[in-house]
């Protein structure tokens, strides 16, 4: 996907993942536990559309043990997986509403899925937009999907470091909300990235009008157990696994940890 | 009338359980006491102050193997037979009862519960029980010669139904509680620590930053705490790379990496806020998820922590400096 990120594409031999009433196999925003034996485990978003019930595809960058060992593995090698966990994006809330989701780097992950889902009930949901930025052109991930995309939502792209040929905006992601006509009232926002971000996208979302209650951030911890137990992902009084990792925005914005 | 049991027939007991279980209980080793696998019924210690480590290492193992994977082919962990716990005080059955309920709140850890299933737990008291904590069965030790039986389960009830027991009236008493220690009473108030701690966040932060100095984080605090139940996932490989097994260690959120994520990030990047994550997890986060301190004032901790630092002290000296600043709430 960029030089240090890689797509991989998870399918089970022989069954199919199970999908809820809805037709889901995982909500947008929920996380796995995905590795490989003798190398360990380590949580990802999932990125594929959640109806989707052949595969899931995670985005791994290569940043620790378990990562670089799955960046050797060729097709057709075997990885584990568990899951889904924690709470996704609440889709029944964000219904009936104009969509902005904001996100940065490889914090797509999640909001991709979720742009998966919005797309294929796409007469639910009102304007929808997709703000993303990264450092250079080459950090955006999933460009091939975005001609897709931009059939059915507003894809608007900046970066920090353009190269000679961008044609897209150039600075930091929340300044791209003066690009956007949204009805503050009835407008949920989707938030995956690093804290300086959300912390920058709050003073412009509250002018903007959007309420904490409407803001959904998905947070980062390195879940180990998945269950609520181990210890690894708390934030507060808060356990990222299983009250997160998407919370209201009030529900952590000011957690220390 | 009460069943008891004569102290002679202690280790016939031990004897008789030997032959179908597995019997762990304490006794001396290097000046130290500790949990271990019975071979001598008569070593076994049935007054001792605590053990080196608490009996979770039974349930929750330093480390243990989840999955094995042998040439391809995956295997859950499988348990041995069933065992016994002998001679468990009344604050170790007391953690243990607290580890269950947070072992089964859901999703309820499963290799856990597999473990506590096979396991009938057995305590010792010196002194009156008074409410009986919890496990299967407690030996009360009513005379100098005779235990008097309290059995809490069909398990317990099916020890003291042996032959090693006797149906006996006994005219002498369980020895009343000791004075029981400064943390004990503390303990009493878990609200109260809840809020001190998360007032001294911010209000207090001398004393953090004094202990972040201080800790050494080297994590023995939170292995020696029938309490702490911070864990790792990790993989092992055999040398010829035929087996590999997924492991479930003991971690320590004190321990410099505890809280790191990949590319580097460190959310508690101090040793200040790890050592306060510790107390925030065990008096405010706990209170939250359970409606009572992670702390059965068991002193392991201080016992041997090798700084030297004793939690009864920071405990008492936040939740003084909280009355102090805040003394329109009535204590």
């Amino acid at each position: 996907m960029s030089a240090n990120v890689k797509l991989f594409s998870l399918a089970p031999v022989g069954w199919k993942f199970p999908a809820d009433r809805d037709g889901l196999i995982f909500t947008p925003g929920q996380f796995f536990l995905v590795g490989r034996w003798g190398v360990g485990e380590a949580p990802f978003g999932g990125a594929s559309s959640p109806f989707e019930k052949g595969s899931i595809e995670i985005g791994v960058r290569k940043a620790g043990n378990v990562t670089a060992a799955l960046h050797q593995l060729a097709r057709g090698d075997e990885m584990t997986i568990r899951g889904p966990y924690g709470n996704g994006y609440p889709l029944d809330f964000f219904k009936g509403k104009d969509v902005v989701m904001v996100t940065g780097g490889c914090g797509i992950p999640p909001i991709a899925t979720l742009i998966e889902y919005i797309i294929a009930r796409r007469e639910l949901f009102g304007r929808v937009y997709l703000l993303y930025g990264a450092l250079t052109p080459d950090d955006l991930l999933f460009e091939e999907r975005y001609k897709h995309w931009e059939k059915h939502i507003k894809v608007i792209l900046t970066v920090d470091k353009p190269t000679p040929d961008w044609k897209g905006h150039i600075g930091l992601v929340s300044e791209l909300t003066r690009e956007i006509k949204i009805d503050p009232v009835n407008t949920a926002t989707a938030m995956c990235g690093p804290g300086p971000m959300a912390a920058a996208l709050e003073n412009i979302l509250r002018p903007l009008g959007i309420a904490d209650r409407r803001i959904f951030v998905s947070e980062e911890r390195k879940m180990s157990c998945g269950i609520g137990k181990c210890q690894h992902c708390t934030t507060g009084d808060k356990y990222v696994c299983t009250d997160g990792p998407v919370f209201y925005y009030d529900q952590v914005q000011s957690n220390w940890d | 009338m009460p069943r008891v049991i004569s102290k002679n027939h202690i280790p016939n007991l031990l004897i008789h359980l030997k032959k179908s279980h597995d019997v762990f209980a304490p006794m001396e080793k290097e000046g130290e006491v500790v949990f271990g696998n019975v071979e001598d019924p008569t070593k076994v210690l049935l007054n001792y102050k605590t053990t080196l480590l608490p009996p979770k290492i039974y349930f929750l193992p330093p480390e243990e193997e989840l999955f094995k994977v042998t040439n391809g082919r995956v295997q859950e962990e499988q348990l041995n037979n069933k065992f016994v716990v002998f001679g468990l005080s009344r604050k170790d059955l007391e953690a243990i009862v607290y580890l269950d309920q947070i072992m089964n709140k859901k999703p309820a850890d499963t290799f856990y519960l597999n473990r506590r299933r096979a396991v009938t737990l057995i305590g010792v008291s010196e002194e009156e029980v008074g409410v009986p904590p919890g496990g299967d069965l407690i030996l009360e030790k009513i005379s100098d010669r005779y235990y008097r039986t309290l059995a809490l389960t069909k398990k317990g009830k099916k020890i003291a139904d042996l032959e090693f027991f006797e149906e006996k009236e006994i005219n002498h008493k369980a020895k009343s509680h000791e004075a029981t220690s400064k943390l004990d009473q503390i303990l009493l108030d878990s609200e109260l620590i809840a809020r001190a701690i998360e007032w001294s966040r911010e209000n207090y932060r001398q004393i953090w930053e004094h202990l972040g100095r201080v800790c050494l984080g080297c994590g023995i605090c939170t292995y020696v705490c029938p309490l702490c139940y911070c864990t790792s996932t990790e993989d092992k490989t055999s040398f010829d790379q035929t087996v590999c097994s997924r492991c479930r260690k003991w971690d320590a959120c004190t321990l410099p990496g505890f809280a790191k994520i990949a590319g580097g990030h460190n959310f508690r990047p101090t040793q200040a806020a790890r050592y306060f994550n510790w107390f925030y997890h065990k008096f405010v986060r706990a209170y939250k998820e359970f409606g009572r301190a992670q702390c059965v004032a068991c002193h392991r901790c201080q016992r041997y922590c090798p700084a030297g630092i004793d939690i009864e002290k920071v405990l008492e000296e936040i939740i003084n400096a909280f009355q102090k600043a805040e003394p329109e709430r009535k204590f």
